[in-house]
């Protein structure tokens, strides 16, 4: 038994050693593995005697003991314990367990010794506190309950913590089962400190199911870790379950109700029923049903989205009822935004702020704020049944008098949650007044008022800054700005000065405090004249002579308002000279001069201006003026509106310049305006408003002296010159045959409107409908210009003029400013009368010459002329033949040249033959005839004529190729050329030239040939020999064929122009020969017209 | 709910004639007594607009309660809303009416009606809505003025309210707020059958008390609807 003890105890003593070191674990695992040996031993050496010895306790004061009865004892037998403590007590009892007090530490040697029916062989254990068990008594449910709408479960129980050791750990573990099928929903455990009282604990748990929905049962177990005890710990029992359940009322089956919850979250409703539930919707979506129990189901929603206003309902449709209920997802109110206090009386705070995000409640679960104030205590609840919106928030909070400190925390609550912002402030620095009102002006003097205002408030311990702005007319705004010292509601006055007498201003205020935070609004506008002073200056005075010299006429200026300091009711003018002064009648206001008989002494004239509080100081002028004899007449010219007038200083000159000026045309005494200039300067520049461009003003400068004013210079000038407004009027002094003599006239000042530069005179050769305008602009070849620059000049000689030509004459004056409008006028040159004689004398002797040579030609060839045109006739009553042909030539033709043949005379035959040569010739000719739309080529009888086709002037006249210029002089032109010069051939006929060319390779008459070689000349100098004279009619078929479409007029000689056709006569275009070298000339010279004509323009 | 423009004008006109009128109710107006009859035809008048003006403020209404009170075919069991009047009755019950308790019954039924009304106003959370409702009830109070106004020209005395029966009426807050939107709910519905009855009522009794050559025009006056 010893060994056995030993091993024990030996072990042990070793796990004692270690105790410090080893885990409570590992503890444990050693005891009990300790145990199980030690059972073992027992076992082994007591066969069937005693077994198991299992100690536990459940308060650490008992032990109970236990141990199971050998084999074959029965009920009643009696056992003696003894156990080895301090006193070695024993124990007779019946039972096979003890409760013993807890011993102490270590070892202690338990003897079990049966006393009847077995052989008293007593069983040995070695027992100790790590061998026994603590096992508390399951916990005890105090109460548990329910919040419905909140599905929320309250637990009490009492840790009964007096049991055990203060300080001792205990760890609670709680289920949750829900009906039907028990199952765990939720387990939790947590761990408390035991006081060594008796504790009543809570735990609250919310369900996701709401708790009507289902029974819920709780229950509890514990473990106890007690640090004295060593041996084993476990957990209690479960303690009794305890349910909750809910009586359904009649009315509401649907949970939970109106529950509010936050946006994204997950809630299931569930609905109680005794019949059949169809269907489950959260607003329009249906959701699957969760069977619960009996009819009871469920819808689970995730991620609800937020409600609209009246909140989202949920409906369980069963087959004969609706049973529904409201969810309000929403956020939890956004952190007050901007929040700010100020004040506008020191009597009230206002305090603002943005609500922020909205919360998607509204109504009942509307954010409500509190605005609480942490020094007084004090608060204001703002409740709002509807959600402002885009509004700014504010609550009005009564300030404590002698607080200025205030410590604000805006608390904004709704039932997801509350959040709050706080500031600080020190109200005398959050002052915003109100509009002061009442605003008052009054005079005090003419440049001094007083403001009175009214300005509700307490200010009566800060100071008040205002600000006054004045506003005149025609000036700037001024700012000033008055510290004030606060009163109570009260009105505040102020003294405004540095004012203008007689002005019209224009105040207003506004208010803030010293610690500046906000101005007032301004108050309402108050207009005030201010009194009048008097006048601070002189008026500005000239004088001038009258044009007889007897007068003098006095001139002075209005006094401009600033210096007038009120309304001018007269003037008074006084002259003085060293004997005497004499003063003048007033004279009143709107009157600005006086003219006064003087004779030419020297004479002081002053003026003085009043109103109604005094007199200015008097303005004083000598009348006398100093004559100069070195006076020149000067020009100058302003830019725009001002001229700059320059001078060399004159040091006799002690008081001042003055420049007075006039527009020239008035008559004297001219004075539109004057200047008076320090007499240290030597320039100004003059600007009136009165200054017009083009208009001539006169400008005197004069000089002061001691005695009176001395005429220094005097310039005539323009602000801008202008261009004339009219023509210099001209005539024609005289007229030859080859010039012209022009006399003009000065243009008047007012109308030259600068200074003259000169004149600018054109001619041209034109009639009088011939377009001036155009042909002056466009610098035409034929104008000839003349510049006269010498202004003086009045006449003008234009010679080398061709007699008996019309010209157009034109003349314009210049200024810098531009060139005035024209005069023009025709002129016709005397007739030249050696050209007349020669054009009459020269056709007069061609005449002649043909006469003569033609009747020389005749006399010569007269036998000729006679056998060709005068033959002898036989008479044909002697023909036997023609008898008898007069009743054959009825019949046919073959016959009657086939009887003719005997009788006909040769002479008969030769007529013949010549009248078919024409007929051949004027078949070619046709073709080129066809372009003349004239023409008919159904009339081939007509083509005797064709080469003098009549010109039609009408249509000359509206051939637009034709130039309008030329008038009906034109016309004379075109007969002339059409009649002589058919060379005049559009380029564009070329094409059909050629064919002409080749009718003219053929026969010509002899009397076409002069016309037709001259013009080939200049055109084609290869053909001129073909064409020259007559040519015999050599291979007549080739030019017979030649058609104007034929492809053989290409080939033909295309650089020859065409001459002679006779559609030349009749084309529409170049009738007018063109001026340009190029166009051909006649060569001939002499004996045509149209050379004469032509060549005169051009000299 | 959907109306033509057309109609709107109408409708317009017509309320600016009874509105017109409302002054000249016989009940208020008994100097010239040209008996019950046009009071009557302005009677039946209002209801007819009323039944416009309900159309539109219900569909707000329905719409601000949300799905599915503002689906057509929602047609829930009248629970909890047993305060409320009933419209309906038997046919042969109603033909079995008289004047007098004809009258009495609209009477008595639109001035709990508005009694809800006035309290639905106070609960709603929007500003236009609360407006709709306001000028709806001004509305429902003019047709129960001229409602008084018939039962005066027929010298019927007007129904006293019994004393405490008002905040009866007055919606409670113990219901749930599901519960309340189907009192909401029902209360529209059952104003819309009122307004249907009375127009019949008004109808019959226009029928039984005025001259036909005159109730041809007035009809025609009507006719807008």
């Amino acid at each position: 038994m010893m060994d056995v003890c030993l091993w024990w105890r030996q072990p042990s003593r070793m796990v004692d050693n270690r105790r410090t070191k080893m885990s409570p674990n590992f503890r444990w695992l050693l005891s009990v593995l300790t145990l199980l040996h030690l059972i073992m031993q027992i076992n082994s050496q007591k066969r069937g005697v005693l077994r198991d010895l299992k100690c536990t306790t459940n308060n650490l004061q008992v032990w109970d003991c236990a141990w199971k009865a050998p084999l074959g004892a029965s009920h009643g037998t009696v056992n003696e314990v003894c156990i080895e403590d301090r006193f070695h007590s024993c124990h007779r009892l019946e039972k096979t367990n003890i409760k013993i007090p807890a011993l102490s530490p270590g070892d202690h040697e338990v003897t079990i010794n049966y006393l009847h029916g077995f052989e008293s062989s007593p069983s040995k254990f070695i027992l100790n506190e790590k061998n026994v068990s603590l096992i508390p008594d399951p916990p005890e449910i105090l109460n548990l309950s329910a919040d419905f709408p909140t599905s929320t479960l309250h637990l009490k129980w009492n840790d009964k913590g007096s049991a055990f050791p203060p300080h001792s750990d205990a760890v609670w573990e709680i289920k949750v089962l829900r009906k039907p099928s028990m199952e765990l929903v939720k387990l939790m455990s947590f761990n408390t400190t035991l006081s060594g009282k008796d504790i009543v604990h809570h735990w609250n748990w919310t369900s996701d199911l709401p708790l009507e929905c289902a029974t819920h049962y709780v229950g509890i177990r514990r473990y106890i870790d007690c640090h004295h005890f060593s041996g084993r710990k476990e957990w209690s029992d479960w303690s009794l379950l305890k349910n909750i359940s809910w009586t359904p009322n009649s009315e509401t089956k649907a949970f939970p109700q109106d529950k509010v919850i936050l946006v994204g979250s997950n809630i299931t409703f569930c609905c109680v029923s005794q019949t059949k539930v169809l269907s489950g919707q959260i607003g329009k979506t249906f959701c699957p049903l969760i069977h619960l129990h009996g009819e009871s189901v469920a819808i689970h929603i995730q991620n609800i989205s937020v409600s609209e206003n009246s909140g989202t309902n949920v409906v369980f449709t069963t087959e004969d009822n609706v049973y529904g209920t409201v969810v309000f997802a929403g956020y939890p109110p956004d952190v007050p935004q901007k929040l700010n206090c100020e004040t506008h009386d020191l009597k009230e705070i206002i305090c603002s702020w943005n609500p922020g995000k909205p919360t998607g409640l509204v109504g009942p679960r509307n954010t409500n704020y509190t605005l609480f104030e942490s020094f007084s205590g004090k608060y204001v609840i703002f409740e709002r049944f509807e959600t402002l919106t885009n509004e700014s928030y504010q609550l009005l909070f009564q300030m404590l008098p002698n607080q200025e400190i205030h410590n604000f925390t805006l608390t904004g609550r709704n039932p997801l949650g509350q959040a709050e912002s706080t500031i600080l402030v020190n109200i005398t620095e959050r002052v915003s007044p109100r509009t002061p009102t009442s605003l008052k002006v009054k005079d005090i003097n003419s440049t001094v008022v007083t403001l009175s205002w009214h300005l509700p408030g307490n200010f009566a311990k800060i100071n008040l800054l205002c600000q006054i702005e004045i506003y005149k007319d025609n000036s700037k705004q001024e700012l000033r700005n008055v510290a004030i010292k606060g009163v109570e509601d009260s009105s505040y006055i102020v003294a405004v000065d540095k004012l203008n007498p007689y002005t019209i201003y224009t105040f207003r205020i506004r208010c803030s405090t010293e610690t500046f935070w906000k101005w007032s609004k301004w108050s309402n506008e108050k207009q005030h004249l201010t009194v009048e002073a008097i006048p601070s200056k002189a008026p500005d005075t000239w004088r001038e002579w009258s044009s007889d010299g007897k007068n003098l006429i006095i001139f002075w200026k209005p006094l401009p308002i600033s210096e007038a300091n009120g309304k001018i009711l007269s003037y008074n003018v006084s002259c003085s000279s060293h004997e005497e002064t004499q003063s003048l009648s007033e004279i009143l206001d709107p009157q600005h001069k006086a003219e006064i008989q003087l004779d030419k002494n020297d004479y002081i004239i002053s003026v003085v201006a009043k109103n109604s509080v005094g007199s200015s100081p008097p303005s004083k002028i000598a009348s006398m003026e100093i004559p100069n004899d070195d006076l020149k007449v000067e020009q100058a010219v302003g830019t725009g509106k001002r001229i700059l007038l320059t001078w060399h200083h004159d040091p006799n000159m002690t008081c001042d310049y003055v420049i007075k000026w006039c527009n020239s045309s008035r008559s004297e005494p001219c004075l539109m305006d004057w200047k008076k200039v320090p007499s240290n300067s030597t320039e100004t520049v003059i600007e009136s408003d009165q200054f017009q461009p083009g208009v001539r003003y006169n400008f005197f400068l004069y000089g002061c002296r001691n005695q009176g004013y001395q005429l220094l210079r005097s310039i005539i000038g323009y602000i801008e010159e202008l261009a004339p407004i009219v023509a210099p009027n001209f005539t024609v002094e005289d007229t030859s045959a080859d010039s012209i003599l022009v006399k003009w006239e000065d243009i008047p000042v007012e109308e030259l409107r600068g200074f003259l530069r000169g004149y600018l005179f054109y001619f041209q050769k034109g009639e009088r409908d011939m377009p001036k305008m155009r042909s002056l602009e466009s610098g035409h070849s034929d104008i000839k210009i003349k510049n006269i620059t010498d202004i003086s000049q009045k006449t003008l000689r234009i010679a080398d003029l061709q007699g008996k030509t019309s010209y157009h004459l034109v003349l314009r004056a210049y200024t810098d400013g531009g060139l005035g409008p024209e005069k023009s006028m025709f002129v016709v040159t005397k007739e030249n009368s050696v050209g007349l004689i020669i054009a009459i004398l020269i056709p007069v002797a061609v005449a002649v010459m043909v006469g003569v040579v033609t009747s020389v030609l005749c006399y010569r060839k007269r036998e000729w002329i006679k056998e060709t045109f005068y033959p002898d006739i036989p008479n044909p009553e002697n023909c036997k033949a023609l008898q008898f042909q007069k009743s054959i030539c009825e019949g046919s033709n073959a016959l009657k040249t086939l009887e003719m043949n005997p009788c006909t005379p040769n002479n008969v035959e030769v007529l013949e033959s010549r009248s078919i040569v024409p007929k051949i010739e004027d078949t070619e000719i046709i073709s080129p005839v066809a372009e003349c739309p004239e023409e008919s080529e159904a009339d081939p009888e007509n083509h005797v004529v064709v080469s003098y086709c009549p010109p039609i002037i009408e249509e000359e006249l509206a051939n637009p190729a034709a130039d309008e210029a030329g008038g009906t002089s034109q016309v004379v032109y075109i007969d002339i050329q059409s009649m002589y010069q058919p060379q005049a051939k559009p380029e564009e006929e070329a094409d059909i030239e050629p064919v002409v060319v080749a009718a003219v390779a053929g026969y010509k008459p002899q009397m076409r040939l002069p016309i037709n070689s001259a013009v080939e000349e200049t055109a084609a100098e290869d053909d001129t020999d073909k064409t020259a004279g007559y040519r015999p009619q050599v291979n007549v078929n080739t030019w017979n064929l030649v058609s104007p479409d034929s492809p053989r007029s290409t080939d033909s000689n295309s650089e020859v122009v065409s001459f002679g056709s006779p559609c030349s006569i009749n084309s529409r275009q170049f009738l007018i020969p063109p001026k340009d070298e190029d166009s051909p000339k006649s060569s001939g010279g002499g004996w045509s017209f149209t050379n004469f004509f032509q060549n005169k323009p051009n000299d | 709910m959907d109306l033509r423009a057309g109609d709107s004008w109408g409708m317009l006109a017509c309320l600016c004639t009874v509105l017109w009128h409302l002054p000249a109710v016989p009940a208020l107006n008994r100097t010239g007594d040209p008996g019950p009859g046009p009071s009557i035809q302005k009677t039946y008048d209002l209801t007819r607009y009323l039944e416009h003006q309900l159309r539109s403020l219900a569909g707000t209404y329905l719409n601000y309660l949300g799905p599915p009170f503002n689906e057509p075919d929602f047609n829930p069991p009248r629970l909890g809303a047993e305060s409320l009047p009933r419209a309906t009755v038997n046919l042969e019950v109603w033909r079995s009416l008289n004047d007098k308790l004809r009258l009495t019954q609209n009477y008595e039924a639109y001035s709990h009606l508005l009694c809800y009304l006035r309290g639905l106003n106070r609960q709603a959370a929007t500003a236009e809505l609360r407006r709709s409702l306001a000028h709806f009830c001004t509305s429902l109070q003019g047709l129960l003025g001229s409602i008084a106004g018939v039962m005066a020209a027929l010298g019927y005395p007007l129904p006293q309210p019994l004393p405490g029966t008002e905040p009866a009426w007055a919606p409670g807050p113990a219901h749930s707020d599901f519960l309340q939107k189907m009192d909401d709910f029902w209360l529209l519905k059952e104003l819309q059958t009122w307004l249907w009855r009375s127009a019949k009522d008004f109808n019959r009794l226009k029928k039984k008390i005025q001259p036909p050559a005159a109730a041809v025009t007035l009809r025609l006056e009507a006719h807008g609807f």
